[in-house]
């Protein structure tokens, strides 16, 4: 049961790490919670379905088909929604967030109806279903090993764009102060969109992986998938990266053993309470700097 | 006498840079003193660890009141507030988008008492509280020069009105020391002579002034005594004009060598 | 705060005692249909939870936005203790006012220190919590099978060796609900010119500054929380005993949302905008709900519209239709300098 649960956590919680992520590099540079996220993850499993049925893709062609749309939808959502409030006070860019994510929820609604509906049938490889690996009681399939492996690929992935990449020096260089990295000849607009389009990306290929594992796609996935991400984002330290990978690892793991040992009614709850915790108790996370506002200046 | 501000080896830090070190002087009661440095010597930093802005790092502010002296380092600025001790801003902080009048009455806020019940019910304390409020807050913009205004937004006023609502809001408070940052920037002479008068008219009410100004005019027409730091640190103490001519103040304004070329010349 | 110098009532009055003499003689005229009284009850409901959500952004300028939690808790009190001990609504009222102040205070207390963008989502995920504890907790709330038969408000004087009078229909409801309403503003305006308000707006407006004037910014802000909550859980008492049926579902963010877009629509922090933003959103949601299914269109487009409204507003018109000049300010884009610009010295200021 144990080592079941910590499957199921590592593989839910590798999931959240891939969502924080996106929140967490945009707040760190633009410093705005996008509420819309969640409706990017939900995005790429509706294209990857949509690709799969419609244009007979096969899946290994839609999924990063799909990843590539979310970040175009990444990208498309700063310059439409974010962007012309740049200078705005945040209550009025929190407003937007929260609003492009009721209409995308309910733009996805319309076009592909309110009901969940199945990844489609024969579009994973048959073999993803075989086991794999098998220890203590625990069957691991290909379908859990790929979802791992690609996790992983794409944090390591993350990580080396940050830390070695021009654009990654540029993104630390704006979410660190946007006015000298301006004065420094970087083009900060561009960073953003360039961040958003990173975040869109993975957030994507979360969408994609959990709506084929749990064979369930509906529009409101993003929803409740978002505020779990966030919540892991924030005890890893809101703008630590590492911090929202590890956050969202821990996330996935708590909510496996409370859903498994104390009470599966209250899965949802645990992220909730232990966001409204780790916020109140220890705004900084687990590696991040503590936001406060800036003391203006006497 | 006891005075009535004892600052007393107030040191203050901001993780590696010591902004304040080893800083110690006295006000008494009915003094109008100056507080002079360089740019950046640490003068708004010691003005916001009497406030209770900033937190010191060590040693000691006692403020005494009526014989009971108090400790003041580290508490939250509204009880500092609450206690006699207002002050004003280097870059004016008054609330902008409302009125005048408003401005002044909410410096009342700390003397008075009326809360959620009085304002629904309009009891006879919260009416009889009210009418004190206006009354009070009319005769502080009186006494600073701008009657009549209350109804102007704070932020369409002049500059230098701004700064007199300013301080007629801190007056409002009923201060027993008040503290003014840079009260005469920007000012032309006129406005810095009638702002004298006023830190004359004010002293003359009872109230201690400590003041931060670059204005040397304004230090010299109005201050009895006059404290020096630079670099955070005490550099020297005395009536102004023992000030103005001692050398290592003129060395801390105008760099080394200033004050013998002052003495050649 | 425009007190008429002239003997002759401003515009301003006029329109408002017409508006007032409208809704009290509303349910007599002969075209109103029960209908329509039910969506202006609605309205009115929701002008109730659009003035008490206000205090928190518009008269202090944080983002609050876990109010449906308060909502919910204040409906489903409501509806237990009448289920359960058949208590009055008149006693309800106050109750409910009280328990929303609590729960108020227990969520602002640890969570009013924080900067804005934690505040919002502490509080979203207490709304959360509230709408999850009433789904699961089945002995208490019956979760998702929903509270139903919950009386009706009635007048009951049989104490006093009286009758009992139970209110059937609409148009009781109208006039406690409009009662309520005016009410409700009445205690918005007795605030907003006093003290408390005062402290509120130098709050909103500069909280060193304010800090510097004697007010302990926490104190200050745990009050607005709390009458704020207070607001909201006396409307979910009215709600409850109102349809007479609760269920968790119908206490979901969304309607933290709506109610939030209601005061931004209107215009934060002025009380009639507040007002007014309500009464359109409403009525907007019932002709969608009407005329869409006649486009083919499904209902939920609704949700759709109202989001691209706040995108919009927040784009074009952030400070809302009926804007006061404090939140306005803050509202727009362009972030103010800090720094007052010390004239240049040998010009007249």
């Amino acid at each position: 049961m144990f080592l079941q649960q910590l499957v199921n956590g590592l593989v839910i919680g590798g999931i959240y790490a891939m969502i924080a992520v996106g929140y967490t590099m945009i707040y760190g540079v633009i410093q705005l919670i996008n509420f819309a996220h969640g409706e990017i993850y939900m995005l790429g499993a509706f294209f990857a379905i949509t690709f799969i049925s419609f244009l007979n893709l096969p899946f290994f062609v839609a999924f990063p088909l799909s990843m590539a749309c979310c970040a175009v939808c990444g990208v498309l959502l700063d310059i439409v929604a974010y962007r012309p409030l740049r200078r705005s006070p945040r209550l009025a860019a929190l407003i937007t967030a929260i609003g492009m994510s009721i209409f995308l929820q309910n733009l996805a609604m319309i076009i592909w109806g309110s009901r969940p509906k199945p990844f489609p049938q024969g579009a994973l490889p048959a073999y993803f279903e075989t086991t794999a690996v098998s220890f203590g009681g625990v069957n691991l399939s290909w379908f859990h090993l790929f979802i791992f492996g690609l996790t992983l690929f794409m944090m390591i992935g993350l990580n080396l764009i940050i830390k070695k990449t021009r654009w990654g020096k540029a993104m630390r260089a704006v979410a660190q102060n946007q006015t000298m990295a301006a004065l420094a000849g970087i083009n900060v607009n561009r960073v953003i969109s360039y961040t958003f389009a990173l975040a869109g990306a993975l957030g994507g290929a979360a969408g994609i992986m959990v709506g084929s594992y749990y064979n369930s796609i509906y529009p409101t996935m993003g929803y409740v998938a978002g505020v779990k991400a966030f919540a892991a984002a924030v005890l890893g330290g809101i703008g630590s990266v590492p911090g929202a990978m590890l956050g969202g690892v821990v996330l996935g793991v708590a909510e496996a053993f409370g859903a498994g040992y104390l009470s599966s009614l209250y899965r949802d709850g645990i992220s909730y309470a232990v966001m409204i915790i780790v916020i109140i108790l220890i705004p900084a996370g687990l590696f991040g700097r503590v936001l406060k506002e800036t003391k203006k200046s006497m | 006498m006891i005075p009535i501000l004892e600052i007393k080896n107030l040191y203050k830090s901001f993780g590696g840079l010591r902004a304040l070190k080893d800083i110690s002087f006295n006000i008494n009661g009915g003094e109008i003193i100056g507080l002079i440095g360089p740019n950046g010597a640490g003068k708004t930093t010691l003005f916001n660890c009497v406030a209770g802005i900033e937190k010191p790092t060590d040693g000691r502010i006692t403020f005494s009141i009526d014989d009971r002296a108090l400790s003041i380092g580290g508490r939250k600025p509204e009880a500092v507030t609450s206690l006699g001790i207002a002050r004003t801003f280097q870059n004016i902080r008054l609330f902008d988008n409302l009125t005048v009048l408003d401005n002044v009455k909410i410096g009342r806020h700390c003397r008075t008492r009326s809360n959620f019940f009085g304002a629904v019910i309009r009891s006879k304390f919260q009416q009889t509280e009210e009418k004190m409020i206006t009354e009070s807050a009319e005769q502080f913009l009186e006494f600073v020069g701008i009657k009549g205004r209350g109804q102007e937004i704070a932020s369409s006023m002049p500059y230098g009105d701004q700064r007199r609502l300013e301080i007629a809001r801190a007056l409002a408070t009923e201060p027993r020391l008040l503290m003014l940052d840079e009260p005469a920037a920007g000012m032309n002479p006129q406005e810095s002579q009638g702002l004298m008068n006023l830190i004359r008219r004010i002293r003359d009410k009872g109230i201690t002034v400590l003041l931060i100004e670059h204005d040397m005019k304004v230090v010299m027409g109005v201050c009895e005594r006059v404290v020096v730091i630079n670099h955070g640190e005490w550099l020297a103490e005395g009536v102004p004009q023992e000030v103005q001519n001692n050398p290592k103040v003129i060395e801390a304004y105008l760099g080394t060598g200033a004050a013998d070329a002052a003495q050649v010349g | 705060m425009d007190k008429p110098i002239s003997p002759n009532l401003t515009r301003g009055a006029k329109i408002r005692i017409g508006l007032l003499i409208l809704a009290l003689v509303l349910p007599i005229l002969p075209f109103v249909s029960d209908y329509m009284l039910h969506i202006i009850i609605l309205i009115f409901l929701y002008m109730i939870l659009s003035l008490g959500l206000n205090i928190v952004p518009g008269f202090n300028g944080l983002l609050d936005l876990g109010y449906v939690g308060f909502y919910g808790i204040g409906a489903y009190t409501s509806g237990l203790l009448t289920y359960h001990f058949g208590l009055s609504y008149w006693l309800i009222i106050p109750l409910a006012f009280i328990n929303g102040a609590i729960w108020g205070i227990l969520l602002g207390a640890p969570t009013l220190r924080l900067t804005g963008d934690y505040f919002a989502i502490v509080t979203f995920g207490f709304s959360e919590l509230v709408v999850l504890f009433l789904t699961n907790e089945i002995w208490l709330t019956r979760g998702p099978l929903g509270l139903p038969g919950i009386d009706v408000v009635s007048i009951d004087l049989t104490l006093f060796g009286g009758p009992k009078w139970e209110f059937v229909g609409e148009i009781p409801y109208y006039y406690l609900a409009l009662v309520m309403v005016l009410v409700t503003c009445f205690v918005m305006y007795r605030i907003q010119d006093s003290r408390l308000g005062r402290a509120w707006f130098a709050i909103r407006d500069d909280e060193v500054a304010a800090v510097s004037c004697g007010i302990n910014l926490l104190t200050y802000k745990v009050i607005a929380f709390a009458i704020s909550a207070a607001f909201g859980a006396v409307g979910g008492s009215f709600f409850a005993r109102w349809v007479t049926f609760l269920s968790p579902d119908m206490f979901k963010f969304w309607e933290s949302f709506l109610i939030l877009c209601m005061i931004v629509l209107g215009g934060m922090g002025n009380i009639w905008g507040v007002m007014l933003g309500a009464a359109l959103l409403v009525s907007l949601s019932e002709i969608l709900r009407e005329v869409l299914p006649l486009l083919g269109l499904p209902v939920e487009v609704r949700f759709l519209a109202f989001g691209l409204i706040m995108v919009l507003m927040m784009r074009y018109r952030p400070a809302g239709m009926l804007p006061i000049p404090a939140v306005a300010a803050k509202m727009r884009a362009g972030r103010k300098k800090r720094k007052k610009e010390k004239p240049v010295a040998g010009l007249k200021s």
